[in-house]
């Protein structure tokens, strides 16, 4: 094993938060706002589902090889040669993965701060500065998930009560006017989001406790889901119907904020602090396609590859989308099929293949014994 | 110091001064592992070849002398280094009174009756006796006998006790350790009295020759800890050692970081507090500064103190304290980028009344925030070197003139140094100086940072910051535990300084050995002796 | 790696960082038009004029710093304009004038001259709501005449003519809107908005034509993003009962059978809607309720007496109920404006029916019933009891 560090599953659920929520808070708002209009609250019930149903993947997956992140069992589930198609198929859409965050990152912080700074340069920083904790291993992105999350928590939490003085409970009526079909539609895109879940089978290996996995993981899926419900729920009290006309809902109703005349302004703060949950996001996915390649070519160790591997995101994010018309359109309407089919599709069938494949040489001893 | 690669401008002849330099220490380590050279019975043959190693020694005293009139005998001793008062009378007094016996008085006689000296070492080689005249200890060689005997009878002007001056406390005890290591080990010994305080001694330093002192209660502190202390001290080849800082600096983690990783003392209480949770100390003749290790990046944000005032008193200062180091690190920083990135976020009769100020000003937000922080580090470390009463007064009033003067000039605006100061300010309550100083070095890069990017900048740097604080570890134990990795029972004495009746564990990472240091139910109750409360199952 | 190659690592990268620093987002803030106020006119040939309200920071000298004040000094307003074909257009005609790159971070208050208001504000919103540098918080409020004229004023109490609009916007005696509030009530089913109006006081006798504010007086009113009346303060506050934002208020009554006025000032006040839908019919009941304070009595009564204080709670009543439906008699038979937010109302209630008559609201808004139902309470009769001023034998127990 390349990695020699050890975290607990409570990292692990730490550091599962902010890599689900960071983007979703941008653009989730937007998309649920738009199909299910006042519903949108329940949205992110409905979608959490994919991310309980993938995490007991993951951790069923992981009982049956309990050393191996995906990558490697899945040439030991499918063969050698199908496994490392799997694999490549898992790598790529993680590369391309990753070069959309950081895409969207960039975007958001381009596109409302620095307008005239080149896009490249924000995402080649941030990409510098998380390869720097990619390079020290997973144990090192847990203790600074560790650090970043409680504030990132603090920071929804103090925004939300900011807000309180602007919210209009009506919004949220009539509650499912038209039945369960809008929050139902609008749950479709953000499952993709959660389906993101499945990191955590490149993390199981490492958890020093892992008979706990499955509560933490649990536990992190309802984090995640309350936080983006709550989110919308107050971005709906405060904007009202005009949420869905806005790409950042949720950043605009934080441009609201204002408290005794000068507390006004503070979304370059909230920015700021936003960008250290992004960071952890990226830094996730990155650490993911690092261990993942190194293990797919068979790496001593995987540190050698992380800043061509940087590079290569960084042309990825550069190449996934010309604008961001072009981008939010992805996400909008193509991202949940691409997206659940390979995270939620390709586990699903390793598993039933792996199950099948457990029963069949039982079955062998059984026979022979 | 290393040894010095002289003349490296003759690049061309680098390599064959490599060999020399390598030849020369190999020729040293084979002196050192010589075959130890013993002492001949004859006296004179002893003394030729003290006298020979003494060369040119002035200060090195040769008092031959006869034992009881009959036998010959010499004491060999460095003046200023030996109690010259204790010499002459419990060794020459009782040893060059008459013998009116006929035969020389036998070793053993002399040493079980006639020699009032408490402690007495036997040397056999003439390294040792060596070893101990420069330690201060008086060697007694006696013709037709080949053992010599060490007396400990060094005693050499030293330093009174005083309170440390850069770690005054307002409660608390006031004693500092001084240079001399044997009052040193004194002052631990005397606020750890049980045996359990073992104090091992090593000497580092090919001509210091320093006696380096490990100390730790066994018990608590881990074994792997105590032996991988030793193994790391074991590996120093070097000249000498004149500061701890040297030790420090050959035994740490990561010698590239900018943050210590080995706290530095001059109180013996902190020392105390630290083998107490089971932490082990470096202490080092010739200096007042004790190391302490493992240590965590908080452990450097503590002082004694806050551990000396009731627990609602520290809990603030430490808040206090946590407050003002970020604004030590980001204060400029935040001022560049806000001016410059997000003007929208001050309020906007700040942002008139800054804009006003100024307009007068050439330079650029980020050029005269650097200019000024130079000028105000400049100012700090010209303050260390000025006499005692002179330095505060000029520090102080200078920074407050050339401010002014500033001001004045045009070079820099009024908000600007309202910045600078509480930076400075800022920096000044952290207790550590080294911790301190890291900060403030880290502050450029900060503001750098913040002139590029803005706040965006400013989080890079802290997110860069932090990651090289997650990677560092301090003999094994993570910089900043118990943030990262969590440990919940410890976060009570982070977050604030939870009441002492609460603190019932040690650390677990330095303690595991013996992990509870309290009894339980602590919490202090008036009602507690009468009978009226039943608390705990069962009492005590 | 040896120290030589980190060292050259880190130079490498922090060189260009030095040299970078600078270019792109990086603005001096002496290099800003701070602007407070905006105006948007609409001129005879369709051409849309730009006003705007800088504040001009008065560089205190190098000379005297000893004991005045660091910074600050005195402040200036200016007001420059530009035309253009839209307003973006326009700015960027402005700016053309300006020495320095408009910043709209600090824009406080937007103003809408009467002729734009009745072209039609609602592109003028968008660009102030798409605009990342502007917030939404900005109050928007309609001038009687040009925008310009209003921020052409130098105000002798605040600093700007800016700042007094947004100060007596807040304080919420008439409407208060800000660009989210009007985004929201245009885009609703209501479809109809209301904003404050704005004009200029005259001069004190002595005092520069300039120097003077823009305050407060009457609600324009919005269907469809363009501006089709006003009404006055009265109405206004009738308004603002209907839509539940009335903060401050004082009614004045008189009792039956007695001479003099009676005054009490609103402490707290809640309208409650019921939206009803009966066999085709569509009924609002609306519940006032509000608790008073006496501020003034000029009558002879003793107020403690309870009797008095329950005929002073029905006058007041019967004021409120009138002035609510004086409101509702201009603004929805007459000028068919659902500025109260009904058609959002009835959605909530009744999702069904309303997307039948959806398409239809404009019909059907004027005859919705409206059933206005008041509480009031008066507290307190103030400090005095007895009415001040009168002799013993006078007062009416």
């Amino acid at each position: 094993m390349m990695e020699k560090g050890k975290i607990s599953t409570a990292q692990m659920g730490i550091m599962m938060y902010p890599t689900i929520i960071a983007t979703a808070i941008l653009i989730v708002p937007a998309i649920t706002a738009r199909h299910a209009k006042q519903d949108m609250w329940l949205s992110p019930f409905w979608a959490s589902l994919i991310g309980f149903l993938i995490v007991y993947i993951a951790i069923q997956l992981h009982q049956l090889y309990p050393q191996k992140t995906l990558i490697e069992y899945s040439e030991e589930i499918l063969g050698k040669f199908l496994g490392k198609v799997v694999g490549l198929v898992f790598l790529f859409f993680y590369l391309h993965t990753s070069g959309i965050i950081i895409r969207e990152y960039g975007e958001f912080v381009v596109g409302n701060f620095l307008l005239h700074t080149p896009l490249v340069f924000v995402m080649g920083s941030m990409i510098l500065v998380c390869s720097f904790a990619v390079r020290s291993g997973v144990e090192v992105i847990a203790r600074l998930a560790e650090i970043i999350v409680p504030v990132v928590i603090i920071l929804i939490l103090a925004n939300i009560a900011l807000l309180i003085p602007d919210m209009e409970v009506e919004n949220i009526f009539p509650i499912m006017g038209k039945g369960i079909m809008p929050s139902l539609r609008g749950a479709i895109i953000p499952q993709g989001w959660f389906a993101e879940f499945l990191l955590i089978a490149f993390l199981l290996p490492y958890v020093a406790d892992h008979h706990k996995g499955k509560k933490w993981g649990m536990i992190s899926v309802t984090t995640v889901m309350l936080t983006l419900s709550f989110i919308n729920i107050a971005v709906l009290f405060v904007l009202g119907g005009i949420t869905s006309r806005f790409i950042y809902p949720a950043f605009s109703a934080v441009r609201y904020i204002s408290i005794a005349d000068f507390l006004e302004h503070i979304e370059a703060v909230v920015m700021s602090l936003w960008v250290a949950g992004v960071f952890v996001k990226i830094a996730v996915f990155y650490y993911a396609l690092v261990l993942g390649t190194a293990q797919w070519l068979n790496l001593s160790d995987y540190r050698l590859i992380v800043f061509p591997i940087g590079f290569l995101l960084l042309l990825f994010a550069v190449w996934s989308a010309s604008d961001l018309v072009e981008l939010t359109h992805f996400l909008g309407h193509t991202s949940p099929f691409y997206r659940i089919s390979i995270q939620l599709g390709i586990p699903l069938i390793l598993l039933f293949v792996a199950k099948w494949r457990k029963r069949a040489s039982h079955q062998k001893v059984t026979q022979q014994g | 110091m290393t040894v010095k690669k002289e003349g490296n401008h003759m690049f061309f002849f680098k390599e064959s001064k490599k060999k020399i330099v390598k030849n020369q220490q190999e020729q040293q380590l084979n002196r050192n592992q010589q075959q130890p050279n013993f002492l001949s019975a004859d006296l004179d043959q002893n003394l030729q070849k003290l006298q020979q190693i003494y060369q040119n020694c002035m200060d090195i005293v040769f008092r031959q002398f006869k034992i009881g009139g009959k036998t010959k005998a010499a004491l060999i001793y460095i003046d200023g280094l030996a109690n010259i008062e204790e010499i002459d009378a419990s060794v020459l007094d009782p040893l060059m009174k008459e013998n009116n016996d006929a035969q020389p008085i036998p070793v053993n006689y002399i040493l079980e009756e006639r020699l009032t000296v408490s402690k007495v070492e036997k040397v056999q080689t003439v390294t040792e006796c060596i070893e101990h005249i420069s330690g201060g200890n008086p060697v007694l060689l006696i013709d037709q006998q080949s053992e010599g005997f060490a007396l400990g009878l060094a005693n050499w002007e030293k330093r009174s006790i005083e309170e440390p001056v850069g770690e005054s406390v307002i409660r608390g005890p006031r004693e500092g350790f001084t240079e001399s290591l044997g009052t040193n080990l004194s002052l631990l010994r005397r606020k750890v009295r049980s045996p359990q305080l073992k104090t091992k001694s090593m000497k580092i330093g090919e001509y210091t020759q320093t006696e380096v002192v490990i100390t730790y209660i066994e018990g608590i502190a881990e074994q792997t800890l105590i032996r991988e202390v030793e193994a790391r001290l074991r590996r120093i080849k070097i000249d000498g050692i004149l500061e701890t800082d040297y030790i420090e600096e050959l035994i740490e983690d990561n010698p590239y970081s900018p943050f210590p990783q080995v706290l530095n003392t001059e109180r013996p209480d902190i020392v105390v507090a630290g083998l107490l949770e089971g932490r082990v100390a470096i202490l080092q003749d010739g200096t007042p500064f004790a190391l302490v290790v493992p240590v965590s990046f908080y452990s450097l944000l503590q002082t004694g103190e806050d551990y000396y005032e009731r627990f609602l008193i520290s809990t603030v200062t430490r808040w206090l304290r946590y407050l003002f180091l970020l604004v030590s690190l980001l204060l400029p920083s935040l001022y560049v980028a806000i001016l410059t990135f997000h003007q929208e976020m001050l309020p906007t009769t700040l942002l008139i009344s800054i804009a006003a100020s100024r307009e007068q000003i050439p330079f650029p937000a980020l050029v005269e925030v650097l200019m000024m922080e130079v000028v105000f580090e400049a100012l700090r470390e010209a303050g260390l070197r000025l006499p005692k009463q002179a330095g505060s007064a000029v520090s102080i009033v200078g920074a407050l003139v050339i401010g002014q003067a500033a001001v004045q000039a045009g070079l820099a605006s009024t908000p600007l140094i309202m910045v600078v100061a509480l930076t400075g300010i800022a920096s000044f309550t952290i207790p550590r100086y080294a911790a301190g100083f890291a900060l403030r070095m880290l502050r450029f890069p900060m503001i750098l940072l913040a002139g590029t990017l803005g706040l965006l900048g400013i989080m890079f740097g802290l997110l860069m910051i932090l990651t090289h604080m997650a990677t560092l570890r301090s003999f094994g134990v993570p910089y900043l535990s118990p943030l990262a990795p969590i440990q919940g029972r410890e976060m009570k004495d982070v977050l604030l300084r939870a009441p002492l009746w609460k603190f019932n564990t040690r650390p677990s990472l330095t303690g595991t050995d013996n992990l509870r240091r309290q009894g339980p139910d602590q919490k202090p109750d008036p009602d507690y002796g009468n009978g009226k409360t039943s608390r705990g199952k069962g009492g005590l | 790696m040896g120290i030589l190659q980190k060292a050259a690592k880190i130079i490498f990268v922090s060189v260009p960082l030095i040299l970078l620093g600078g270019c792109w987002d990086r603005t001096e803030v002496n290099d800003l038009a701070l602007i407070v106020g905006l105006g948007i006119d609409q001129k005879k040939d369709g051409q849309i004029m730009l006003t705007t309200e800088l504040i001009v920071p008065q560089a205190v000298g190098g000379g005297k710093m000893m004991g005045s004040d660091g910074g600050g000094g005195g402040v200036q307003t200016l007001a420059r304009s530009g035309t253009g074909s839209t307003v973006a257009d326009a700015i960027s005609n402005l700016q053309e004038k300006l020495p320095r790159r408009v910043f709209w971070g600090h824009t406080k208050v937007i103003v809408f001259g009467e002729r734009a208001a009745k072209a039609g504000i609602r592109q003028h919103l968008d660009f102030l709501s798409r605009n990342s540098q502007i917030r939404l918080r900005s109050n928007v409020l309609v001038s009687n005449g040009t925008a310009k004229s209003v921020f052409e004023l130098t105000p002798p109490i605040e600093q700007s003519s800016a700042e007094v609009l947004r100060e007596l916007s807040e304080s919420k005696l008439l409407m208060r809107v800000t660009i989210k509030d009007a985004l929201q009530m245009l885009s609703s089913d209501a479809s109809a908005a209301a904003l404050p109006m704005v004009k200029i006081l005259p001069p004190e006798k002595g005092k520069k034509d300039l120097q003077t504010i823009a305050f407060i007086q009457r609600t324009a009113i919005f269907k469809k993003d363009k501006m089709i009346g006003d009404i006055d303060d009265k109405l206004t506050r009738g308004v603002l009962w209907l839509r539940n934002e009335i903060e401050r208020a004082n009614i004045t009554v008189t009792l039956e059978g007695e001479k003099g006025n009676i005054t009490s000032t609103m402490l707290r006040a809640h309208t409650e809607f019921i939206p009803k839908y009966e066999k085709g019919k569509w009924k609002m009941i609306v519940k006032a309720t509000t608790e008073d304070d006496i501020i003034l009595n000029g009558t002879k009564l003793d107020l403690l007496n309870p009797k008095y204080t329950k005929m002073i709670e029905k006058e007041l009543e019967k004021e409120t109920n009138e002035r609510i439906k004086a409101a509702l008699k201009k603004v929805q038979k007459e000028m068919k404006a659902d500025i109260f937010g009904f058609a959002d109302m009835f959605h909530r209630k009744y999702p069904r029916e309303w997307n039948r008559v959806k398409n239809r609201w404009e019909e059907i808004f004027p005859t919705v019933e409206v059933i206005v139902k008041t509480e009031a309470y008066v507290r307190r009769p103030g400090v005095n009891s007895a009415p001040q001023g009168l002799p013993e034998q006078e007062v009416k127990q």
